[in-house]
């Protein structure tokens, strides 16, 4: 029996685990005392997380399309026809015509190749990741308005708050190692705020539960600031001495008044008045989010209006205060601090800026206008002008709103080529499918939503032919004439490290089991725990005025019903781990739409009925799921059951700053099947 | 060679007693013996699908090794797709079974909706040993006509001196009989006092017993067959845990004095 | 019989019989003690390892059988044994393997638990330090095995005491005469002398004493306590009693027959087909479990369920004390 140390690949959290190997097999996982964070505690899912490792559906050889069938292939052959068909399109069609989507389950180094391959190897700009789907507002809007879009504080920092807002999150479910840090904290006396338009556990044991109508956020928070200011309750001597255009939202929010913040709400101006009250005047506020806030059209001012709030008190650059967006896989943090976004290199580094840099690291031209996001990439192969696509870790056709319109955009593509650990509803589609090693079976490094870099270390051999991505990669990059002849991931970590100022000293024989939090700029610094201590990058923190927009749509005649999207606590994203996963898949084996105890009755709907939900975009088929914790007017399905994916029913309607789609609000209608 | 290894049985029959109900009979493969108690149950396997304890339905006295197989999951579906000459693993048999020792010789037997698939065991073997047994009623209850099992059992148990009553919660303009609760046919039963043996959904349990307990029925001689989530069917993996008893050895046969708190 | 280990003569005598079965040992692994095979890593013995050595006679997930077919009959293959001998097993988690050998040992008995335990040499450590959260004094399962075991070593100055409990125990001693010495007399009181000393340490926590337990469970609002259990599952599966499985097949037509750890605070383990649920809270999911180890297993076993390591309120997720069961806030 070998033990072997590693992080865990399922969410944010970065909980730090040892994986049990026995004749070459993983045979289960158990908590590590020694991490800095999870301090020997797990979630239900990282007990469980050796288990699809080994699982017979994983994917053992290449795949190439033949006819309407996928047929076993040899590496080499693969390999060729990709490159083969890469380099044709670009031939025929120019760079912008292909687009990567990298993982966020994938590695830092698989990432930073991943980009490398994008930029140097194919010339285009067109890389992304399912950061669009989730932070792309936290990013865009916290690099505006502090300078960097990451968690400004450590999760443990939590612990010292003496009040919390969470909006927007299921906190337990989805992060629950966080949840423990906001727990403990509330057991030691802090105010519990919760904000959320369903009663989840979290807002069962808040001191103060607001139930917004989804899509409403900016509304209400404004109504937080508005008392905070009236009541003089804003931190002045911060204001004046950290921040710039305060000016522009004391005037901007002073008409959002409780009481026309719950016109557009729905939440009890009486309510909100005391939240502001209790948070204003908090020693130490914390404001805790995730993808609530970002799912919205109005994600990027949502965060926004987070970060004015979080200014004006300020609760920033002190232990136990700050801003935290939840990054919610494991390595969706990494992905983004690895630049296989479509305006930014690695560091945040813009594509339009610090090109010279980075033609002069990688010895060739590179491409100079950013490419295109996630969802522009599909709306492009719709319309013609997007060729090929390589998807690397990701299930689009699950994931991605309008599932439809997702199937159509693919299948017009000339050229798919998926590299993934399982079969998916993507790779079906594929014209080439490689088969890739899972984090049980690789080194590399990934990065948590509390800016932790961190090691996973390889525990037992890839099945059949799979390999890792890193590997896969760099043999691509050398077929394109990119030098990449890396013998291991501490090398690229090394490459890694001399183009990315935040990660400037992280070198593997520094990680250990406590990993390193960025900035980390050189070989000697510690890493950083708590951000904007002592000063912003941007010098000074900028406010922004906001306004309340409505959602694209609104529950109307035909539609009369909101339909929210989100997950569960027991099923990781489209499922492809946790529904192999025995315990994982009986306890939640079929998808259920949560629909109000009134709602129900009005429509003769009782529970566990199969029912038929309904957008403008499509309709699904699962079970009601009568429950008094959603409130009347509002429904929520999870988006892990493939039997019944919630995305058919949702729309590409974009956030026009960080073009993240509104998963969270779409009009929706139920009757009985 | 560990107790969890399975015995195989070819199945040699199968008979739709409703549109989500078979009733398979199985052969023991090799010649091998299978002897049971009415009451017991077998752990089922489907090799790459899992395994559930299912009652067995048939009685010892009889020939065939039988059960009662409803659509209610993964594997029981699997076995719902099974065809004759295929093969299924049985474990067992396991649990206590009836107490026929200790129980006395009238016998009321009541049985709601799929759960009379278990009681047709004690049915049939008391109508094979009819001497042993003095009073003897069976009173069962199903949603719809559709849904009555072994219809055309009814009348051998009637010729065997068997007092039966039948109902549906919902009839239609074919049936005839009665509808309404399993605890009305008990009114209109000769039989008085004795023990009782009931299956089906813990509602109809509690009203059952309720019924008999009234009639002079004392709650100790009464008796229920509990359904529980098993796995090892030895008392080992917890899943079946009814305070401290084991559905799975202790039960499932449980005088309702015992089970009475977590019905 | 009783010998004395000089300190020096501790990896030798693990290498020794390191030749002839595999030996299982408490290793460092990144910092942390853990069980793990041993082949001379530096051994880790100032604490309990999280994880007790329970998975190597209950592993979390193991291959029971493996099935193949052909023309529509299975045959099944049992997997292999192994020899073993496991070095540091703590009183607490030996008096939890005797509570196993008596649940597993009940007719039918189980082949697969009791192979890994018939091939296994234990060597027990005393605990000189009982660690923050143990309460085996409390309990009557520690700081000192009293259970029969292979052997038991207890730290003293210079090396351990060493006390054989079996016939296989006495043959290591009698096999590697050059690796111990006699016992003196005076080192056998050293021995029982810091063992005195072990349960002061602990009989001074009163707040974990059984009957303050036993009241405790009587009293728990357990609506309360379910209310902020985060579903992690982590006490279930660091507890060296807990032995719930589940049994489930891997792969069509052939495949194997896996039996895996399985935990009472799921819902779907009490679950059964159709919906139904006789624990639907996890309130009562939780107040079944402290009574299960309190109440059921003493009367099914007459040992008590729970051996007092402590290990459930260190990885416990939720704010409640699990000794008071009372939710902190």
């Amino acid at each position: 029996m070998e033990k072997v140390h590693t992080t865990c690949i399922y969410c944010g959290c970065g909980c730090g685990l040892f994986l049990h190997v026995e004749d070459g097999r993983v045979v289960g996982a158990s908590p590590s005392p020694s991490h800095p964070m999870s301090l020997g505690r797990l979630c239900i899912k990282g007990w469980l997380v050796g288990e699809f490792v080994g699982h017979p559906d994983r994917l053992r050889h290449p795949l190439i399309r033949k006819g309407d069938r996928l047929s076993r292939a040899s590496w080499v052959e693969a390999l060729s026809t990709t490159v083969a068909s890469l380099r044709a399109i670009v031939d025929k069609f120019g760079p912008d015509s292909l687009g990567i989507l990298t993982s966020a389950k994938g590695t830092n180094e698989e990432n930073y190749l991943l980009m490398k391959l994008a930029r140097a190897g194919l010339k285009t700009n067109n890389v992304d990741h399912v950061a669009r789907l989730c932070h792309a507002p936290t990013v865009a809007g916290l690099s505006y308005a502090f300078g960097s879009g990451a968690m400004t504080n450590p999760i443990s920092s939590l612990a010292q708050a003496t009040a919390i807002l969470v909006v927007g999150s299921n906190t337990t479910e989805q992060h629950p190692l966080v949840a423990s840090y906001i727990l403990e904290a509330r057991s030691k006396g802090a105010q519990l705020l919760v904000a959320d338009p369903r009663k989840t556990q979290l807002a069962d044991l808040a001191d103060l539960r607001l139930a917004p109508r989804p899509g409403t956020d900016i509304a209400w928070i404004n109504a937080l600031l508005n008392v905070i200011i009236r009541e003089n309750l804003i931190d002045q001597e911060f204001i004046d001495a950290r921040t710039e255009g305060f000016d522009a939202v004391r005037l901007n929010v002073s008409g959002c008044t409780p009481e026309a913040a719950e016109k557009i709400s729905g939440i009890p101006a009486q309510d909100l008045a005391n939240a502001a009250r209790v948070f204003g005047s908090a020693e130490r506020g914390a404001v805790v989010y995730a993808m609530g806030i970002t799912q919205h059209t109005t994600g990027t001012d949502n965060v926004q209006a987070l970060a004015n709030l979080v200014l004006a008190t300020g609760n920033i650059g002190r232990e136990g205060t700050g801003l935290y967006p939840l990054r919610g896989h494991q390595n969706v943090q990494g992905a983004c601090d690895m630049g296989a976004l479509p305006d930014l290199y690695c560091g945040y580094q813009k594509v339009t800026q610090a090109r010279q840099k980075f033609e002069q690291a990688w010895g060739t031209k590179l491409p100079d206008k950013p490419g295109l996001t996630a969802l522009e990439m599909l709306a492009a192969a719709e319309d013609g002008r997007l060729k090929g696509l390589f998807i690397v870790g990701e299930n689009p056709m699950m994931s991605y709103p309008d599932s439809s319109r997702v199937k159509k955009a693919l299948e017009a593509l000339e050229f798919l080529a998926v590299c993934d650990i399982f079969p998916t509803e993507t790779s079906e589609l594929a014209d080439v499918v490689l088969p890739g090693a899972s984090f049980a079976e690789k080194d590399g490094t990934f990065t948590s939503t509390e800016r932790r870099i961190q090691r996973i270390r390889r525990a037992v051999s890839a099945p059949g032919q799979a390999r890792a991505e890193w590997e896969i990669i760099s043999h691509i990059l050398r077929r394109l004439d990119v030098p990449a002849d890396y013998t291991s991931v501490a090398e690229i970590m090394e490459e890694i490290a001399s183009l990315t100022p935040q990660y400037g000293g992280v070198h593997y024989n520094r990680l250990g089991t406590r990993g390193l939090q960025w900035p980390c700029p050189t070989p000697d610094h510690p890493g950083t725990g708590v951000l904007h201590a002592e000063k912003f990058s941007i010098g000074r923190a900028r406010f922004r005025a906001v306004e309340h927009r409505e959602p694209i749509e609104v529950a109307d005649n035909e539609y009369p019903l909101i339909l929210t999207t989100g997950r569960s606590l027991y099923h990781f994203h489209t499922g492809t781990m946790t529904r192999r996963t025995s315990l994982l898949e009986r306890e939640l084996p079929l998808p259920a739409v949560e629909i109000n105890l009134e709602d129900a009755k009005s429509l003769g709907i009782r529970n566990s009925q199969p029912v038929i939900v309904e957008t403008r975009r499509g309709s699904i088929s699962l079970e009601a799921k009568v429950t008094e914790d959603v409130p009347k007017g509002i429904i929520f399905v999870p988006f892990h059951f493939c039997e019944a994916p919630a995305n058919i029913l949702t729309a590409q309607v974009l956030d026009p700053q960080s073009k993240i789609p509104e998963f969270k609000v779409s009009a929706a209608r139920i009757r009985r099947a | 060679m560990s107790e969890y290894i399975p015995l195989q049985a070819e199945i040699v029959d199968i008979d739709i007693e409703s549109p989500n109900t078979y009733l398979i009979s199985l052969k023991p493969l090799d010649n091998a013996n299978f002897g049971y108690k009415p009451g017991q149950f077998v752990m089922v396997s489907v090799f790459g699908l899992g395994e559930c304890p299912i009652s067995i339905t048939s009685s010892p006295t009889r020939k065939t090794l039988q059960l009662c197989i409803r659509r209610a999951g993964k594997i029981t579906n699997g076995i719902m797709d099974c065809r004759v000459g295929d093969v299924l693993g049985i474990r067992g048999p396991y649990g206590n079974g009836f107490p026929l020792q200790s129980m006395k010789k009238n016998i009321m037997i009541a049985g709601g909706g799929s759960g009379f698939a278990t009681l047709r065991s004690l049915v049939n073997y008391i109508v094979d040993r009819r001497s042993a047994f003095g009073e003897v009623a069976v009173a069962y209850g199903a949603r719809t006509r559709q849904d009555l099992y072994f219809m055309q059992e009814y009348k051998s148990w009637q010729q065997a001196g068997i007092e039966v009553g039948i109902t549906v919660d919902i009839g239609d303009e074919s049936w005839k009989g009665n509808v309404g609760l399993v605890t009305a046919l008990i009114d209109k039963f000769r039989l008085s006092a004795g023990s009782a043996a009931i299956c089906g959904p813990p509602v109809m349990i509690n009203a059952v017993a309720k019924k008999l307990m009234d009639k002079g029925f004392d709650h100790s001689d009464i008796y229920v067959s509990m359904e529980r989530h098993m796995k090892c069917g030895v008392g080992k993996c917890e899943h079946c845990m009814i305070g401290p008893y084991h559905a799975c050895q202790d039960g499932p046969v449980f005088s309702y004095d015992k089970v009475k708190s977590v019905l | 019989m009783k010998a004395f280990l000089p300190k020096d003569n501790l990896v030798p005598m693990l290498t020794r019989v390191g030749r002839y079965m595999e030996v299982v040992a408490p290793i460092e692994v990144e910092g942390v003690a853990v069980f793990a095979s041993w082949s001379g890593q530096s051994l880790a013995l100032k604490d309990n390892p999280l994880l007790p050595p329970l998975e190597f006679f209950l592993p979390q997930r193991e291959t029971i059988f493996r099935y193949v077919q052909d023309s529509g009959r299975y045959s099944f293959e049992e997997a292999a044994g192994k020899t073993r001998l496991i070095f540091g097993i703590r009183p607490c988690d030996l008096r939890a393997l005797a509570v196993l050998d008596s649940i597993f040992g009940s007719p039918p008995l189980d082949q697969i638990y009791f192979d890994k335990r018939r091939s296994t040499v234990l060597v027990a450590l005393n605990c000189n330090e009982p660690g923050e959260s143990c309460f085996c004094e409390h309990l009557g399962s520690g700081p000192k095995c009293s259970d029969s075991v292979d052997l038991q070593l207890t730290e003293i100055a210079g090396g351990y005491v060493i006390e054989t409990g079996s016939p296989a125990g006495i043959l290591i001693l009698k096999e590697h005469p050059e690796i111990f010495l006699e016992a003196s007399r005076s080192q056998l009181l050293e021995k029982d002398e810091l063992m005195k000393q072990a349960k002061e340490v602990m009989k001074d926590r009163k707040a974990r004493s059984l009957p303050e337990m036993k009241e405790a469970i009587e009293k728990a609002d357990w609506n309360a306590l379910g209310r902020v259990c985060l579903n992690c599952g982590s006490c279930t599966f660091v507890c060296p009693v807990c032995h719930c499985f589940t049994i489930q097949d891997l792969g069509v037509p052939d495949g194997e027959r896996i039996r895996c750890r399985d935990t009472c605070l799921l819902s779907g383990f009490s679950r059964i087909a159709g919906g139904a649920n006789p624990r639907a809270n996890i309130g009562d999911r939780m107040k079944n479990w402290y009574l299960d180890k309190f109440e059921y297993i003493p009367q099914r076993t007459g040992l008590l369920g729970c051996v007092g390591c402590g290990r459930c309120s260190r990885v416990c997720l939720a704010e409640m004390d699990r000794w008071s069961l009372e939710v902190r806030r």
